[in-house]
């Protein structure tokens, strides 16, 4: 072979690669959309008519750092007193996207729903729930709560699950503490355990 | 049967087909080549003069003259288009064979056809095939599971639409497939992304069991996949091929149409054009739908190509894209959700069936364009040069809130340059080689704007690959050996929490290989590979840091890998007879610095709920097994095959055994043959039997035990007619015949659901 067709091929390789070759693109920082990093429950007092009682009070828990190993969330202690009777609505938060995801359930109240589970709604109950959210839909962002006149026990635990993506009309799915949750499909948003004082 | 009365079994078959010398009992073997590729010749007429004896090469390329007295005599070898070779031998013992190579004179007759380039593959190493009739009964099924029918290879799959080819227990990135001489670059270090390869473009699906990183580049550590059209016709032509393939479970439909043609007025000139279609919805398991498992793909292919007697241009373009649904419930949102369905065994609701594809699911396009020429320098050098451009865009959606649902979650651009120049020499000294450098560019980016923390960064990768080989034939023996010299460089840039994280790796490496191949006698042949192979570990365990919705798991890289380095030896003995094939390999994988996700036994705990931790790490591994195919002819009406493999993988350091590796596994059947012995045409029915066995070499930690073993029958009838000057081939084939339930511990899936229940599926092929 000639030194001349040595020298164009290359030249050829090289000018081929030059053209074609394309550098990845600088990143882009990317705010999580997904993440929940705050749930805050709001309690306010009523009375049997329905009427407010005094202040609304509120607990929540968060997790600012999204995934990252270590961290765990950190819970407040809901304090809750004998015999009354709240409205609990829920409200969650993403503070890295600084998006209000309450909103976002609620336009998709269909395929979103909460349960109330833990120590706190079994046996002989120390809380009661039922669902209280606007147009009579079974989701969990209004709720009542009813604290037990002489609860057995004076602390207890709130697991309260946002499941998505389910079958709402799954038998017993309707049920605000239904432990059978899971066979109504769907998945876990938000998975979460308050630790409750009754005073 | 382990490994050590393998070898042995080895050893008795090597020795016991050693042939005695006696005075007028000698023969002359050889092999007949082509010698600008080392092709086979099959038909070529070989002469003894003295003798008056002659033969005809087989199919490949192998001829033998028996009863000859010590002596010296004239061989003439004679081929159309070729020119004759007149030697003069000496025959003094039995041991006697050369290897011929054939000159193609097919330019200086006007007239004579010019046969097509297609580069065989020049190994020395195991190889097994897919083509003709057992391509044809694959047809319809995506890569992963029409290479199933070669023994030793077998998936790993994500429901039923994503299955990776896995090779003697290696996968993803410790593969290679080749795309019609291109390695495919994608994304494949997912365990759920599926090779961007449409089947129907091949003609020939080439699996090399052997380490093959000297010629193909670094990952072919496990072995080679090759995906290869037909060569392009050369002269006046013109031939149209339709598939359609239905089948009554997903109510799947795939539509396949390819035309070749060749110029009349430039001789050389021909042409490609294939174009498949493919639909199907939920998948039904026995009981009940899979829901969100359906499959949209839509694929091109084409190339054009001229060939004269020095110089080969071909320009080939492919097109990949697919869509396809991920089964509903296996996106889980913890581990308490993971827990509910791995105890329920199966999706909680029945499902109904739909062709609908919602989230989560997958979208990717994949483009490939190459460029090869190749010049014949002179007689025995030939220059060849190619370059491959290809685009990947996958794209994942979740299922997300609200408008996140309409973005992708993962959003992946790659782009893959690679070159490769080369020179190929065949000498009639019996010698020929390859050298040539390789490159390969690879630029990563993740599209903004998904929402989400990309899994892995952007990056460039830059490898550059200088490599070496040569092989010497002679008569019956044929010995390799090459080495090649690696350099790799790769730099990533990502944002984790708004702060820029760059990193710049480094990793070069040699590796070679030497293999033998022995001709015992002209049906028995035995194979022997050693072959280094290292893989730089991937972005994916070097930077992992994130979620594994799937899996319910939170994986982290370790950006301090090093590079895994292995060591394959292969055996493997051929006996090809009158009536019965029998093909045997065995093989040990010794491979440093093993990369693998390990559980750590921690678990994450966030406001969504619990995570189990992962993380990359390395430890020592050692692969073994054998793998063994053979099939038999009982009358000229019924035909019995039977092949099976196990793998063995263990982690050398701890004493425990890695995930994923498939279990052993056994096929059998039986023919009958309705056709007429006059008749050439396929009529017959085959009833099969799949035998799976319990992975009872389980890692220390999974999720969920190994599912038990499960045994399948299909049933399969092919038939060809031929219309006028036409082919048609019917084919019916009913898969999973009595609706079985069962989990294979290599489907991720296996958490979730059971397999895919019975499928009765009709396959029509028309040429025309």
């Amino acid at each position: 072979m000639k030194t001349t067709n040595k020298l164009y091929l290359i030249a050829l390789v090289l000018i081929s690669f030059t053209i074609l070759s394309c550098d990845s693109e600088d990143p882009v920082p990317e705010n999580d959309g997904e993440l929940i990093t705050d749930v805050t429950l709001t309690f306010q007092e009523i009375d049997v008519n329905g009427d407010e009682v005094g202040e609304p009070f509120d607990f929540t828990a968060s997790d600012t750092e999204g995934i990252e190993i270590g961290s765990t969330p950190e819970i407040e202690t809901v304090m809750l007193a004998k015999g009354k009777t709240y409205q609990m609505s829920i409200s969650v938060y993403n503070s890295v996207a600084g998006e209000d995801i309450t909103e976002e359930i609620s336009e998709e109240s269909d395929e979103h729903q909460f349960y109330f589970l833990g120590s706190a709604f079994v046996g002989t109950p120390i809380l009661t729930y039922e669902y209280d959210d606007e147009g009579g839909i079974n989701l969990g962002l209004k709720g009542i709560v009813k604290v037990d006149q002489s609860p057995t026990l004076n602390n207890a635990n709130m697991q309260i699950l946002l499941r998505h993506a389910l079958d709402k009309s799954y038998p017993g799915a309707t049920n605000p503490t239904f432990t059978d949750y899971a066979q109504a499909g769907g998945e876990s948003d938000l998975d979460i355990t308050f630790p409750v004082v009754i005073e | 049967m382990n490994l050590k009365t393998g070898i042995l079994l080895t050893l008795i078959l090597l020795f016991g087909f050693k042939a005695n010398a006696q005075n007028c009992n000698f023969s002359i073997r050889g092999k007949i080549v082509h010698l600008e590729n080392n092709e086979p010749i099959e038909a070529a007429y070989v002469w003894v003069v003295e003798a008056e004896e002659g033969a005809v090469s087989d199919q490949n390329g192998n001829f033998t003259v028996k009863n000859l007295c010590s002596g010296t005599y004239t061989i003439t070898i004679q081929y159309l288009g070729h020119k004759d070779i007149r030697d003069i031998v000496k025959i003094e013992s039995n041991t006697f064979s050369k290897t011929y190579r054939l000159e193609d004179e097919a330019m200086e007759l006007s007239g004579v056809e010019i046969h097509g380039h297609r580069d065989a593959v020049q190994t020395t190493t195991a190889v097994s095939s897919l083509y003709g009739e057992n391509l044809l009964e694959s047809r319809g099924e995506n890569l992963g599971e029409s290479l199933k029918r070669i023994s030793g290879v077998s998936t790993f799959s994500t429901g039923n639409s994503i299955a990776k080819p896995v090779i003697h227990g290696m996968h993803s990135n410790r593969i290679m497939i080749m795309n019609n001489g291109i390695r495919l670059e994608g994304q494949q270090w997912g365990a759920e992304h599926a090779p961007e390869i449409d089947p129907f473009l091949a003609d020939e699906i080439t699996v090399i069991k052997g380490a093959e990183t000297v010629r193909y580049g670094p990952e072919a550590m496990g072995g080679v996949i090759l995906v290869n059209p037909a060569p392009l016709p050369t002269k006046k032509t013109s031939k149209t091929n339709l598939n359609f393939v239905g089948g009554t479970n997903g109510r799947m439909g795939n539509l396949n149409l390819a035309h070749v043609g060749g110029s009349d007025k430039i001789k050389g000139l021909g042409y490609r054009i294939q174009g498949s279609a493919k639909r199907s919805g939920n998948v039904k398991s026995p009981g009940y739908f899979q829901e969100n498992t359906g499959v949209n793909e839509l694929n091109l292919s084409t190339s054009l190509g001229y060939s004269s007697t020095k110089l080969g241009i071909e320009a080939y373009y492919s097109l990949f894209h697919s869509e396809l649904g991920i089964l509903k419930d296996s996106h889980t949102g913890n581990l308490s959700d993971l827990k509910d369905i791995i105890e329920n065994g199966r999706p909680f609701a029945d499902g109904e069936f739909s062709y609908d594809i919602v989230n989560p699911k997958q979208r990717v396009t994949h483009h490939l364009a190459k460029l090869k020429s190749h010049y014949h320098i002179s007689e025995s050098w030939k220059l060849n040069f190619q370059y491959g451009f290809q685009l990947n865009h996958r794209q994942e959606f979740d299922k997300r809130r609200g408008n996140l649902n309409k973005k992708a979650s993962l959003d992946l651009e790659l782009y893959t340059n690679t070159i490769d120049l080369y020179v190929n020499h065949t000498h009639k000294n019996e010698l020929s080689g390859t050298w040539g450098i390789s490159l390969i560019q690879q630029a990563n980016t993740n599209v903004p704007g998904t929402g989400v923390t990309p899994l892995i960064p952007n990056y460039d990768m830059v490898n550059a690959g200088l490599y070496a080989m040569e092989k010497f034939s002679k008569g019956p023996l044929e010995v390799e050996a090459g080495v090649r010299y690696d350099f790799r460089n790769v730099s990533t840039a990502r944002y984790i929490n708004q702060e820029l994280r760059t990193s710049d790796l480094a990793y070069q490496n040699l590796s070679a290989f030497i293999g033998g191949l022995y001709h015992i006698s002209p049906d028995l042949t035995f194979n022997s590979n050693l072959g280094s192979a290292w893989r730089s570990p991937n972005v994916n365990e070097l930077f992992s840091e994130g979620l594994h919705h799937g899996a319910a798991a939170v994986e982290i890289g370790d950006p301090d890998l090093e590079s895994e380095k292995s060591l394959k030896w292969i055996n493997e003995l051929q006996y090809d007879g009158q009536k019965t094939h029998l093909e045997f390999t065995a093989y040990l994988n010794p491979i440093r610095d093993y990369i693998y996700l390990n559980p750590t036994g921690e678990t994450y705990v966030s406001l969504r709920g619990t995570f189990n931790v992962y993380e990359y790490v390395q430890a020592n591994a050692f692969f073994y097994g054998f793998d063994f195919a053979g099939s038999y002819q009982f009358t000229t009406k019924i035909n019995g095959y039977l092949k099976g493999s196990i793998v063995q993988a263990k982690n050398i350091d701890n004493d425990s055994y890695f995930p994923f590796i498939p279990s052993n596994r056994m096929d059998w059947g039986v023919s009958y043959d309705f056709a007429k012995a006059s008749d050439s045409r396929t009529n017959k029915i085959t009833l099969s039997n799949v035998l799976v066995a319990r992975q009872n070499r389980e890692p220390d930690f999974d999720i969920a035990p190994a599912p038990p073993a499960y045994a399948l029958f299909n049933l399969a009838y092919q038939k060809q007619l031929t219309l006028g000057e036409n082919k048609l081939n019917l084919g019916l084939q009913v898969q999973n015949l009595f609706n079985t339930s069962y989990k294979d511990y290599m489907n991720r899936f296996r958490y979730f659901t059971y397999d895919m229940g019975r499928n009765v599926l009709l396959k029509i092929n028309y040429e025309f």
